[in-house]
């Protein structure tokens, strides 16, 4: 047999070995092995239920739900934002376990995982008692009939932000009616050739809460109702004239086509690319940390209308705490979503004041201490006497139970438009078509 | 091994130097900008000029707080990390090394079949079978822990392939059947006359599937629901798409530029030091 | 001279020397020992072949005969899926584009390589060696890494390369719109994928006897001369592999249009058909299309990969 000398790499091959069989040994140890998905509960330990969410500054409202509950403890979870939860929530449902006691869900998924039955109906556990404390619209949303699917935590409701310094130096009218809009973003294109009024990002959310204000009501779904019908009803009118009015400002070159939500499109705010925003009751805690240049100098004002005096509103976003069938403490896990935030003065302490989450809690709404806020960013406005009679008059919206689906098409087809590869009046048109085939084919019928 | 031609190469080379500098130069940016960005503070992030220094020299700050941030979780990614593709890539080291020995040495019912399936296997793609391997990890219980990670990583053909062709090159049947005539046991000859003479694509295939795991995203991006657990690459993105929804309320890019630079630091390193080995390791026959 | 141990549908196994063992004249004991010795050497990556690759794919088959609706559940329809899938308008746009994009950047990486590769065979200076290295470090950074960092050198507020369009008058680049934006994912690719491939060529180029181009210097050829007769024929196999791999992992791409799309919301769901398989699974919950999906790409990238060996083995073969 050949003796081989061992050479030196291969001595600095072993050590390597060894320190990481070393490391991966104590890494299991530390609990780097199988954890515990869903609530554990030893008879006598108080009982754990596990949250997936991803508010800003969560980890103090966790904090504070736990110092006041002594029989059940929340464990909390970033799994990732938005589209990356809800990818992971539904692979757990689908493989049958993984899931999370406690998600948090927006508003217009909210049917998409009632008709995955996989959400626990919290009216058993004593929900329904909490319908009073929430604005009305929320809790449409979060319910069907009389069961209730989820618990309204934040909401948007929209307005207009503008940059009040620049509109008083051209002396341009803040616009009280969309037909004034289209004349202000001639004027402020007149005033500077490189800014535009807004830009029109491709926002499913976004153009939905215009098209809510403009009336348009295109969605309709009930599981308790009828399990297999939906409506759909794109083209109404209603909504034709939304996507008809910014196709043109677009068209005009008088909105900008930069997508939201980037660091891009954060920084061109800053630098005064767009003078207005139609935004929501989130959006000033959003930008107040990262506009720093152009800090109060912007205002809020109520949305334009499409009909002078009218007093018509929209709602971009909004967020519930629902409970998975998965939860083998349904009763605890109930108590968790309810009260996470619900009426705690000390949850919404941190959700007001450090996470700018716009409640849906009537009477934190009602509050002085929301409502005569006054923001610096806002040049001490206090922009909630404008977001709360918003969201007090809002009505009902319902959503599809393919939201997703609804919105990506929405948005594909108004990246072609952008792009000039199409009009913009085929753009609701062809929404409609791809949508309705698509809920034909999931076994749907369609009322259009 | 050099070509030293005539004295009329030198003008050549010199062009030749040139395009090299030109496409060091490339390659280098990237880099270069991740040093850079890791010395400075979110606000200069957004304001200086991205190739050169900021206003300060923030690298120390900035390393604080990414090991402090989320109570330290970046540490977290950073041993689970290591730990991952380290256990990974020994493991599929092993099997690898065995599989091509057994491959180039042997004979037995059904090797064709397998060696012929081994090159359809490499071109499976990596994504198709995550989905998959997540519902039938999930009927063992066995998602949200790191074994969903380091087990289906121990997969890997192409090393397979590497090491059986560079076996059936460099190894010589004459010196096993010696070994065996001494009445040695097969185990003890691959393990004290075949090893040694393939260091080379030993260490390339590890450092190969170290790359690969350490890599990863989509893999422990499905498997893991849990921060504490996330490798690197998944707790970066966390934190970049964070950064992007919450702008307002978390300083966060400046802890993805300098993360991203100490997340690259190791395996440059690991690549310097063992530069002789995979150097002629992917030189095997195979590829002749 | 050589017995193919693989058939002769792969290319890369032509010029394999002998690998089988001499049948030993001890007899059928010993080789039933030898198959046994065999079979168990390779038993462990067998077992996880079937456990990580066989089981899943035969699962994601079995998914993908199925077809899921919400409002009913799920059942099975044989191949209807594959059916809606290759009629897909998105499906087939992906494919479109994977293919346009391969076609440009592919040639431009491996060209690159190549180049770079015959570069550093002639030349040992050390100029030559740092660029070796320097070529190769993009591989040792994880690809979602890269994209990030790419990602903030293309944008806007945190890069250098958008004002550029400002210093020739026009307004700054965006270089995650239209057009624009498959060209910048093709630099990332190149940026992160051609020192490897320059590498596996060099090695090749390396493996070289000497004596096969010392007649030609002799005969006064110039090293490019030598590069271009010479070396690249030489290395053909080498070559080809190299190209069989890109295009295979070309036709996957994923990572970085999957990071880059949170730059550029111009990456729809179904920007590459891995990334529509993706979206389908995950965004739409709509797992048996999504496996449908999935097998359609790898079909396309099988016969694909195939019809390339098949005809290059023929041309090959041809005296």
């Amino acid at each position: 047999m050949r003796k081989t000398l061992r050479p030196v790499p291969a001595r600095r091959t072993r050590w390597l070995v060894a320190i990481l069989v070393t490391v991966a040994a104590l890494a299991s140890a530390c609990g780097g092995g199988s954890s515990a998905n869903g609530s554990d509960s030893s008879g006598s330990g108080p009982v754990h239920i596990k949250v997936w969410a991803w508010y800003p500054e969560f980890k103090g409202v966790v904090d504070a739900f736990n110092a006041s509950h002594k029989d059940v403890q929340v464990d909390w979870t970033n799994v990732g934002t938005g589209p990356d939860q809800y990818a992971k929530l539904k692979t757990a449902f689908k493989a049958g376990s993984g899931a999370p006691d406690v998600a948090m869900v927006e508003f217009q998924e909210v049917p998409s995982f009632i008709i995955l039955n996989q959400l626990v109906d919290m009216g058993k556990y004593g929900a329904n008692d909490d319908k009073a404390m929430y604005a009305d619209w929320a809790w449409k949303q979060a319910t069907d009939g009389n069961k209730v699917y989820a618990i309204p935590v934040d909401g948007g409701p929209m307005a207009l932000m503008y940059r009040k310094d620049l509109f008083d130096k051209y002396k341009i009218p803040v616009p009280t009616t969309w037909a004034e809009y289209a004349a202000d973003a001639e004027k402020i294109k007149a005033a500077d050739p490189n800014a535009y009024i807004a830009s029109f990002g491709k926002d499913g959310g976004w153009i939905n809460g215009l098209m809510w204000q403009a009336g348009c009501r295109p969605y309709g779904y009930s599981q308790a109702k009828a399990k297999d019908q939906v409506t759909v009803k794109l083209t109404d009118p209603a909504c034709e004239k939304v996507m008809d009015f910014y196709g043109d400002l677009v068209n005009r070159g008088l909105m900008a086509k930069d997508p939201f939500f980037t660091a891009d499109a954060t920084a061109a705010l800053d630098k005064g690319k767009y003078w207005t925003w139609a935004a929501a009751g989130w959006t000033p805690g959003y930008l107040a940390g990262s506009l720093k240049q152009t800090a109060g100098k912007w205002a809020v004002a109520p949305m334009p209308q499409w009909t002078a005096g009218e007093d018509a509103q929209g709602d971009w976003g909004g967020s519930t705490f629902v409970v998975t069938t998965q939860s083998k403490h349904p009763k605890e896990a109930t108590i968790v979503a309810r009260e996470l935030f619900g009426g705690s003065k000390a949850a919404w302490d941190i959700g007001l004041n450090k996470a700018f989450l716009y409640p849906l809690v009537k009477n934190v709404a009602a509050d002085p201490a929301f409502t005569e806020k006054s923001y610096p960013f806002f040049n001490g406005q206090k922009v909630n006497e404008i977001f709360v009679p918003v969201s007090n008059s809002l009505g009902e919206f319902q959503y599809t139970p393919f939201q997703d689906y609804v919105f990506t098409t929405l948005n594909d087809l108004s990246a072609e438009a952008l792009a000039g590869k199409r009009p913009w009046n085929t753009v609701l048109e062809e929404t409609q078509k791809k949508v309705v085939a698509y809920a034909e084919q999931q076994g749907f019928k369609v009322q259009q | 091994m050099s070509a030293t031609t005539s004295a009329g190469v030198k003008p050549r080379t010199r062009l030749a130097h040139a395009i090299m500098g030109l496409g060091m130069l490339y390659f280098a940016v990237p880099l270069v900008w991740i040093v850079i960005a890791a010395t400075k503070s979110q606000p200069d992030l957004l304001s200086t000029p991205a190739l050169w220094f900021g206003h300060g020299f923030d690298l120390v700050a900035n390393l604080k707080q990414l090991f402090r941030e989320d109570d330290g979780v970046y540490g977290r990614w950073l041993v689970n990390t290591a730990v991952y593709s380290g256990l990974s890539a020994l493991g599929a080291t092993t099997l690898c090394a065995l599989a091509g020995y057994g491959l180039a040495r042997f004979t037995f019912p059904g090797k064709r079949l397998l060696e012929s399936a081994l090159l359809g296997m490499i071109m499976v793609p990596g994504t198709a079978l995550v989905l998959p391997t997540y519902l039938l990890l999930s009927h063992i219980h066995l998602v949200n822990t790191m074994w969903a990670v380091i087990l289906p990583s121990l997969l890997s053909p192409f090393c397979t392939y590497l090491v059986r062709v560079y076996i059936a090159e460099s190894v010589p049947v004459e010196l096993l059947e010696a070994a065996r005539m001494d009445r040695a046991g097969e185990l003890r000859i691959f393990l004290q006359v075949v090893l040694p003479m393939i260091k080379p694509v030993i260490v390339t295939v590890f450092l190969f599937t170290l790359v690969a795991t350490w890599n990863n995203y989509f893999l422990p991006l499905v498997m893991l629901s849990e921060s504490k657990l996330y490798p690197l690459t998944v707790g970066l993105t966390t934190w970049f798409n964070t950064a992007q929804q919450e702008a307002g309320t978390r300083v966060l890019f400046n802890l993805i530029t300098t993360g991203s630079l100490v997340a690259i630091v190791p395996l440059i390193i690991a690549f310097l030091m063992l530069q002789r080995f995979w150097r002629s390791g992917l030189s095997s026959g195979s590829l002749k | 001279m050589s017995v193919n141990v693989l058939p002769d549908r792969h290319a890369a196994s032509a010029a394999a020397p002998r690998t089988e063992p001499r049948r030993s004249r001890r007899g059928s004991s010993f080789q039933k020992r030898q198959s046994f010795a065999g079979a168990l050497f390779v038993l462990p990556f067998l077992v996880i072949v079937i456990l990580f690759l066989a089981l899943p794919l035969g699962y994601a088959l079995w998914l993908s005969l199925h077809s899921e609706s919400l409002a009913f559940g799920t059942r099975f329809t044989g191949f209807d899926q594959y059916v809606h899938v290759f009629k897909d308008p998105e499906f087939r746009d992906g494919l479109w584009r994977v293919i346009r994009f391969g076609i440009v950047q592919i040639p431009i990486m491996l060209g690159l390589a190549l180049v770079a590769a015959l570069a550093l065979d002639a030349i040992n200076s050390r100029v030559a060696r740092l660029f070796r290295l320097i070529a190769f470090m993009p591989y040792a950074v994880p690809v979602v890494i890269g994209a990030l960092m790419w990602g903030f050198l293309y944008s806007r507020t945190f890069g250098p390369f958008a004002g550029v369009g400002q210093l020739f008058g026009g307004g700054s680049v965006n270089f995650f719109g239209g057009h624009l934006l498959l060209v910048a994912l093709g630099n990332v690719v190149t940026w992160a994928w051609t020192g490897y491939n320059m590498i596996v060529l060099y090695s090749a180029l390396q493996g070289l006897p000497r004596e096969m181009y010392e007649a030609a210097v002799v005969d006064g050829a110039s090293p490019i001369q030598i590069a271009w007769h010479v070396k690249v024929p030489a290395i053909r196999q080498a070559i080809s592999l190299a190209a069989i791999f890109t295009v295979i992992g070309t036709m996957q791409f994923f990572n970085e249009p999957a990071i880059l799309a949170r730059f550029a919301p111009d990456i729809d769901a179904g920007y590459t058909p891995n990334l529509y398989a993706y979206s389908q699974a995950f965004r739409f919950g709509a797992f048996n299309y999504s496996a449908a999906t999935s097998f359609a790409l790898g079909l396309t990238v099988f016969v694909l990969s195939y019809a390339y060996v098949f005809l290059t083995r023929r041309r090959a073969a041809r005296p």
